[in-house]
């Protein structure tokens, strides 16, 4: 590709520009209240502007004596997630893209027809059923809703669809096993879709609020999202605002430095080139 | 060797022998500062003052260990939740508007007992406070406070408007004074009378209206499924409130934050909001060059129609219904008791005492503004006690009313439209 070809035009160039300042404004305004106190901001909140700035509401929040175990949970339950979903989707995956078995469609419309179900409308039985079985407030009970991800199973199984089914008769040939064509042959050419559901994985469970905040209700099980929420005063909006957006930054510093890591594949798989 | 690591063994295996009771509360988190104090008269904050004095109560009762779970504001998807798998705390923060919701479900333990082995009966709540946690002659709670509307006023700027008598507010005794007092006060300091939150915040239209309607003694909630609000007596309260939108003697189109701001920077003459905004406040009229430093002032909603009222909730402790051993009962008798005894320092937030005996005392009056607002302990009145889901019909209440005062109803439609969904809410009650 030629140098002229990635020159982009100044007209699209102010306009990326503009747009980039829209989508950034509201995380500076975060980071500079969160560098502001509290009772400044509740004065005036335009305050967040000009200096001087503070670390106080980050010492508040790394002073907090349960932070490292949230944090810790947090990692546990995003991690542990996001290794079983790639597991479980990569298997699933492979079973509906490259075995006959009976009621094979059957079974893929009936996982697909999960992604239409939303979570408000299972938590009840799933909450009693898990309070039957005293999962609430430990690490699989956390960490086992996430696993059913119908998404990675459909994702998965369109990227093994697309990988040339000549590698398998190939290695067939070559007196491989179906574990071995699975696990030698072409699970390392899924990577890029590992990598790309695992992104999205281990973010959507960092970030979750709704099922840690009902299934872990002793402050030594909370994730930081919830951890971070009970740290917070009534009216926090107002007259811990500083606190409160401190907070959130501390809690995206993880989510940021995954996707520095994987911007790649998220890239990817935002512009949906992630299944070829 | 042996006999080191057999006493390191043995002190790793040691066990726990205190009586444990669990207690959650909302209040945020403040660990950092308060985790290991027990100066509770030094405490500032609603969570440092909980804190330093469940530290204290530990301190002074080394056979109890309290474990603390702290909540996300307000904490009841997470008591739901364990009620539904059965694991509820021994102790939980929760607002005397809310009780009904899980009392009337069986889902909580009567206290009266309990307290009475504290030598606590319901004789020594204030008269808001017994309001608020009676249910079916029963005691389902130890009321903590009582929260509540106050005016928060700009006495500088009321003196600009010679709405000042004696160094106080002059305050208006009728809705038509009410209107002739922030017409002379804007046309005075160019300041709208009022500052409201109105977007955002259900509360503030609920509470006018509630607060206005106990004083003319309006049955709301003639039973438990049945609200009366289509009435002349609420069209004329919503019509007052109209008017001052209309008139733009209000701010308008502010929330919380913003109507905090505004009234922090000296914006307008009087903000209505409750009483947990005391201490930002008169830490303000104590601040040299702040707008309103020594111009704060705050006192109860004043009586524009009937007699003096207001609508009050308050923070309370209840007991979810569980098994629990003798020497668990005793240990929250003795924490509640505990808890009883030091009322007075919950006060030093703002809000107001939940037993009588704290009115009297001498420090409490001695606090900022506590003897012009005390009578609030009295006058205040809650919904009745068999009115459930207040929140949400706060919600639908709010929604009519904001359309009403802002004119994008007729407020004869906006109240018909409130009764009727209301009433539909409390038709599907179980």
């Amino acid at each position: 590709m030629s140098r002229g070809r990635d020159r982009i035009s100044p007209v699209a160039l102010v306009g990326l520009l503009i747009g980039a300042a829209i989508m950034v404004a509201p995380l500076v305004w975060t980071l500079l209240l969160s560098l502001k106190s509290n009772s400044e901001l509740m004065r005036d909140s335009a305050a967040a502007f000009s200096p001087p700035y503070t670390l106080e509401n980050y010492h508040a929040i790394l002073a907090a004596s349960l932070v490292p175990r949230w944090l810790l949970n947090s990692l546990i339950v995003s991690l542990g997630t996001t290794a079983g979903v790639l597991i479980l989707c990569s298997l699933a995956g492979y079973g509906f893209a490259r075995l006959q078995f009976p009621f094979r469609r059957t079974l893929l419309a009936l996982v697909l027809i999960g992604l239409a179900i939303p979570e408000q409308a299972v938590i009840l039985p799933r909450h009693q059923l898990f309070a039957q079985l005293g999962l609430h407030n430990s690490y699989p009970g956390l960490m086992l809703p996430g696993l059913v991800a119908p998404f990675g199973v459909f994702f998965m199984t369109q990227y093994f669809r697309a990988i040339p089914v000549e590698l398998d008769e190939a290695a067939m040939l070559d007196g491989a096993s179906r574990f071995t064509l699975f696990w030698k042959v072409l699970l390392p050419l899924t990577l890029p879709a590992q990598a790309t559901l695992g992104v999205f994985t281990f973010l959507g469970s960092w970030n979750d609020y709704w099922w840690p905040l009902i299934s872990a209700t002793t402050s030594d099980r909370f994730t930081l999202t919830v951890g971070l929420a009970s740290s917070q005063m009534n009216y926090a909006q107002t007259s811990g605002l500083g606190f409160l957006m401190a907070q959130a930054v501390f809690a995206s510093i993880p989510i940021l430095v995954v996707y520095v890591l994987f911007q790649k594949q998220i890239v990817r798989a935002m512009a949906g080139a992630a299944v070829r | 060797m042996i006999m080191l690591a057999a006493l390191l063994l043995s002190g790793c295996l040691q066990t726990d022998d205190r009586t444990t009771i669990v207690v959650q509360r909302f209040f945020g988190e403040c660990g950092a500062v308060y985790g290991t104090s027990t100066d509770v008269a030094t405490a500032e904050s609603e969570c440092g003052i909980l804190m330093t004095m469940i530290n204290a109560f530990e301190a002074a009762n080394p056979d109890v260990r309290v474990k603390i779970n702290v909540v996300a504001w307000p904490g009841y998807p997470q008591l739901s939740a364990q009620f539904a798998a059965g694991d509820p705390p021994d102790l939980v923060t929760m607002h005397q508007s809310v009780i009904s919701d899980y009392q009337a479900r069986g889902l909580l333990d009567p206290m009266d007992g309990l307290l009475a082995q504290a030598g606590i009966t319901a004789e020594d709540f204030t008269a808001a406070g017994r309001a608020g946690v009676i249910k079916d002659g029963q005691i389902y709670a130890m009321p903590w406070d009582t929260v509540g509307g106050l005016f928060h006023i700009n006495t500088a700027l009321m003196a600009e408007a010679g709405l000042m008598r004696e160094g106080r507010p002059i305050l208006p005794e009728s809705p038509e004074q009410l209107l002739d007092h922030a017409r002379h006060f804007r046309a005075a300091t160019g300041k709208p009378y009022l500052i409201q939150a109105q977007v955002n915040d259900p509360a503030t239209h609920v509470r006018n209206l509630y607060t206005y309607l106990l004083a003319q003694d309006a049955q709301i909630f003639p039973d438990a499924r049945t609200i009366r609000i289509n009435t002349p007596r609420a069209r004329e309260i919503v019509k007052l409130l109209r008017t001052i939108h209309a008139d733009g003697l209000t701010t308008r189109s502010q929330d919380f934050s913003a109507a905090t701001q505004a009234f922090t920077n000296g914006e307008g003459g009087i903000f209505p909001v409750g009483t947990w905004m005391i201490g930002p406040y008169e830490e303000e009229a104590r601040t040299p060059g702040r707008p309103l430093y020594n111009s704060y002032a705050v006192m109860p909603y004043p009586s524009l129609y009937g007699r003096p009222a207001a609508f009050v909730d308050g923070h309370a402790w209840i007991m979810p219904k569980r098994k629990r051993s003798d020497p668990e009962l005793r240990a929250i008798s003795r924490f509640l008791g505990f808890l009883a005894e030091r009322n007075y320092d919950w006060t030093r937030t703002g809000h107001l005492p939940a037993f009588k005996s704290v009115l009297d005392l001498p420090q409490f009056e001695a606090l900022p503004h506590r003897g012009d607002i005390a009578a609030m302990a009295a006058t205040g009145g809650q919904l009745p006690a068999y009115v459930q889901r207040q929140s949400a019909i706060q919600g639908l209440l709010a929604e009519e009313i904001e359309a009403a005062v802002t004119g994008l109803k007729p407020v004869d439609t906006a109240l018909e439209d409130a009764e009727r969904r209301v009433n539909e809410l409390l038709s599907q009650m179980l």
